[in-house]
């Protein structure tokens, strides 16, 4: 009973037509996935649409086309494909077997004209009879035209394929199924997000770093001890002539703090270090402040991150906020910083002031500003209720960095270039065997030839026969056996 | 009017003087007329050619960079593929009657749009640029022929026994034709997995994803799909016939659609790039 319903599945899964079906169907899903927004609810873009297209959005939302990448059905479906690909190889690795088999085997037989002479595809009458070589040079020529190169064997013409020219589409397969498995895989282990570090702080790679982050659920944050450091940014970063944009110089330090890598990145030029890769997403303005008791004692410094924006009247917005706790852990404000920017012409210049100042605004909890006031650097402000002041120490840069772990994309790399090897042989390497002899009797000769074409052959084989039947005994077709 | 362009509209002018001549060819069976439209057709590409090289060195960067430039370059392999195996295989020449008037079309579009030069930015200074655009252009050269042959295929199989035959009867074989286009879609097929393997090792060093769903990404991946099903129908459900040349016929405007349609009407982070310089 079991193996029975075994044997049904794995004829269900193992059926071109189910493989066939889940292709048409994974590229329906995605025709329909690209042609709406992608992403949660809550996104801008996503709102948007359904803003503007409430009607579809019910149906959109309800089949979860926002995520149709990442939607349970459309994973499914990837899934069973995965299974179909497997035993699809699995089948395809047998026939290849018996293929390579058979190949061997007419390549031995190119050698034994008898049986070629008693066992063959098609049996051609020459009338006038010419001699055997003289049969054989036409057939040669004729062959040559129709593309199959034909080598002699003694007085036997052979066109036999390697064995290896079976293995293009098993190893295909097997790699397009080896893919899937590392982009599931990775998709489990790999960690990835931004982290915004002001150029000379340093960050360690741990979740709290991030603004934006995502990992797999066996990604391992407890084995990762490194840092990241900016050293340094050049907004407009020339080399080769080419503007890079805006360019950090970013470190990354072990768990024993050595500096394992420094270097600018930049479109092209990402910081790899094992599995790990850093690229700049963007960058912004960074805010440093002190706050100092009213005895004049340091008591904490904050980086606050700012960005740029051409919708506000000083250019830039607060990417975040310093807060500040009573001693019993209530929250009594909520500090944020923008620094207006100067301007060329009608545009802001995306870059440090030249008299650079920080506008910060002092909120309560429930968002009512209480404070707001502009100072420099080395300038200090102070906070209302005797909360000692803020102190602005510096303003720079910062560089928003795409953080990404993840190992599996060598052995990506690897099974695309073995997929790629393996379609390249499945089109064009040939799969043929071709042999012709030419056997001599009392009724005349006649040749007669072993005709099997696989794959990717020039010709085909009622072509063959035509047109040695044209060569060898006029316009009619030959007899077939 | 530079040479650069001058040429190009020369090459419009012979594409389309070929065209005319293979309609005219085959409709009233004059092979004479259809051989030299192959010709004609090979001094267009001649053009076409020493024009994109003139940009080429004008600019210092290759045909992939803007509208003209992209749609150029497709229509230069598309006519190239075609013109190659024509001169090989002569009775394939007659396949010029449906190959040559999507070059007239797309060539006469990209020299009606702008000739916006594009200048190369940090995100496409990669030798990976060039790698990935030439595998494009070559899946759609491949593409192209295989639409060729099909259409072919189409209306010998469509006027069997009609007056029809008797022209197309110097085209090859209907298995040949056949297999011809199965051929073609296989080396489209395989150009067209190197594009998108390149594609993805591209992004991966320009900005650190190898992959992100966007439209262009998203299509690419369509219309490889699209003829993997097409593969699979034929050799494993063993499709043959008028259904499976219609089958070739109807992909190919859409694998042009994802390299021309589909950079036009989204703008994602690729369409910089493939698009036509419209945001990096």
């Amino acid at each position: 009973m079991i193996r029975t319903v075994w044997r049904g599945m794995v004829r269900f899964l193992g059926s071109a037509r189910l493989a066939t079906w889940l292709l048409v169907v994974v590229g329906v899903w995605s025709m329909l996935g690209s042609l709406v927004p992608q992403g949660v609810p809550l996104e801008s873009a996503v709102k948007a649409w359904a803003a503007s297209n409430p009607l579809a959005e019910s149906v959109v939302n309800a089949i979860g086309l926002h995520q149709a990448f990442s939607s349970p059905f459309f994973l499914a479906c990837v899934l069973v494909l995965g299974l179909c690909t497997a035993l699809c190889a699995w089948r395809r690795t047998k026939a290849a077997i018996g293929k390579g088999r058979t190949l061997r085997q007419a390549a031995a037989a190119a050698a034994d004209r008898q049986s070629l002479t008693e066992v063959h595809d098609l049996g051609i009458e020459c009338d006038p009879a010419p001699n055997g070589e003289e049969v054989l040079s036409l057939a040669s020529g004729t062959l040559e035209r129709l593309g199959i190169k034909t080598k002699r064997r003694d007085e036997v013409l052979a066109a036999v394929s390697s064995p290896w020219s079976v293995w293009g589409s098993p190893v295909f397969h097997w790699a397009l199924l080896a893919l899937i498995l590392t982009l599931a895989g990775g998709q489990l282990l790999r960690a990835h997000g931004l982290m915004g570090i002001a150029v000379g702080q340093t960050k360690a790679d741990a979740p709290d770093s991030y603004g934006v982050v995502s990992s797999g659920p066996l990604y391992d944050w407890g084995s990762v001890h490194r840092s990241i450091r900016v050293d340094a940014l050049e907004p407009d970063f020339v080399s080769d002539g080419i503007d890079r944009g805006p360019t950090p110089t970013v470190s990354l330090i072990d768990g024993a703090g050595n500096v394992i890598v420094k270097q600018r990145v930049y479109p092209n030029m990402t910081l790899k270090s094992g599995s790990l890769t850093i690229y700049p997403v963007t960058y912004g303005l960074s805010t440093t402040l002190s706050m100092v008791t009213t005895g004049g004692v340091e008591t904490g410094r904050e980086v606050l991150f700012v960005d740029f924006s051409g919708e506000t009247t000083s250019g830039t917005v607060p990417v975040d906020h310093l807060s500040l706790s009573d001693k019993a852990g209530n929250l009594r404000y909520t500090i944020s910083a923008t620094v207006p920017l100067d301007r060329r012409g009608d545009a802001f210049v995306q870059a440090v002031p030249a008299q650079p100042t920080a506008r910060v605004v002092v909120s309560t909890p429930d968002g009512k500003p209480v404070l707001i006031g502009a100072i420099s650097p080395g300038e200090r402000i102070a906070l209302p209720g005797a909360a000692g002041s803020l102190q602005l120490d510096d303003v720079g840069y910062y560089a928003r960095l795409q953080v990404v772990d993840d190992w599996s994309i060598p052995l990506l790399y690897a099974g695309l270039f073995v997929a790629l090897a393996g379609l390249t042989l499945a089109v064009v390497a040939r799969q043929q065997i071709v042999l012709v002899t030419v056997v001599e009797g009392p009724d005349g000769v006649k040749l007669v030839a072993k005709v099997r074409l696989w794959r990717n052959s020039s010709s085909s084989r009622s072509e063959i026969e035509t047109e040695l039947t044209r060569a060898l005994s006029g316009a009619e077709k030959g007899s077939t056996t | 009017m530079t040479l650069e362009i001058v040429l190009m509209w020369a090459a419009l002018t012979f594409y389309a003087a070929a065209t005319a001549m293979y309609g005219i060819g085959v409709t009233f069976s004059k092979d004479t007329l259809t051989g030299r439209a192959l010709l004609v057709s090979t001094v267009g590409l001649v053009f076409q050619a020493a024009s994109l090289g003139i940009r080429w060195e004008r600019l210092g960067h290759g045909p992939y960079l803007g509208f003209y430039e992209v749609v150029n370059a497709l229509v230069l392999c598309a006519a190239a593929f075609f013109i190659v195996v024509a001169w090989r295989n002569p009775r394939l020449s007659a396949a010029g009657i449906a190959v040559m008037p999507v070059t007239v079309l797309l060539l006469g579009g990209s020299m009606l749009s702008s000739k916006a030069e594009v200048a190369i930015t940090a995100k496409l200074a990669s030798y990976w640029l060039f790698i990935h655009v030439a595998f494009a252009n070559l899946a759609f050269g491949a593409f192209a022929v295989s639409f060729g042959c099909a259409v072919a295929y189409v209306i010998r199989h469509r006027s069997a026994g009609g007056k029809w035959v008797r022209r197309l009867e110097k085209l090859p074989a209907q298995d040949v034709l056949e297999n011809l286009t199965v051929r073609f879609v296989l080396v489209g097929f395989l150009f067209w997995a190197i594009m998108i393997a390149t594609g993805a090792i591209w992004a991966n060093e320009a900005w650190g994803s190898y992959w992100s769903w966007d439209p262009i990404e998203t299509w690419s991946l369509i219309v490889w799909l699209i003829y993997a099903v097409y593969l699979h129908v034929r050799f494993t459900l063993k499709w043959h016939g008028e259904r499976l040349a219609w089958f070739a016929i109807i992909a190919m405007p859409l694998a042009l659609f994802a390299l021309i349609g589909i950079p036009l009407a989204f703008n994602t982070p690729h369409a910089g790039i493939g698009g036509y310089g419209k945001d990096l």
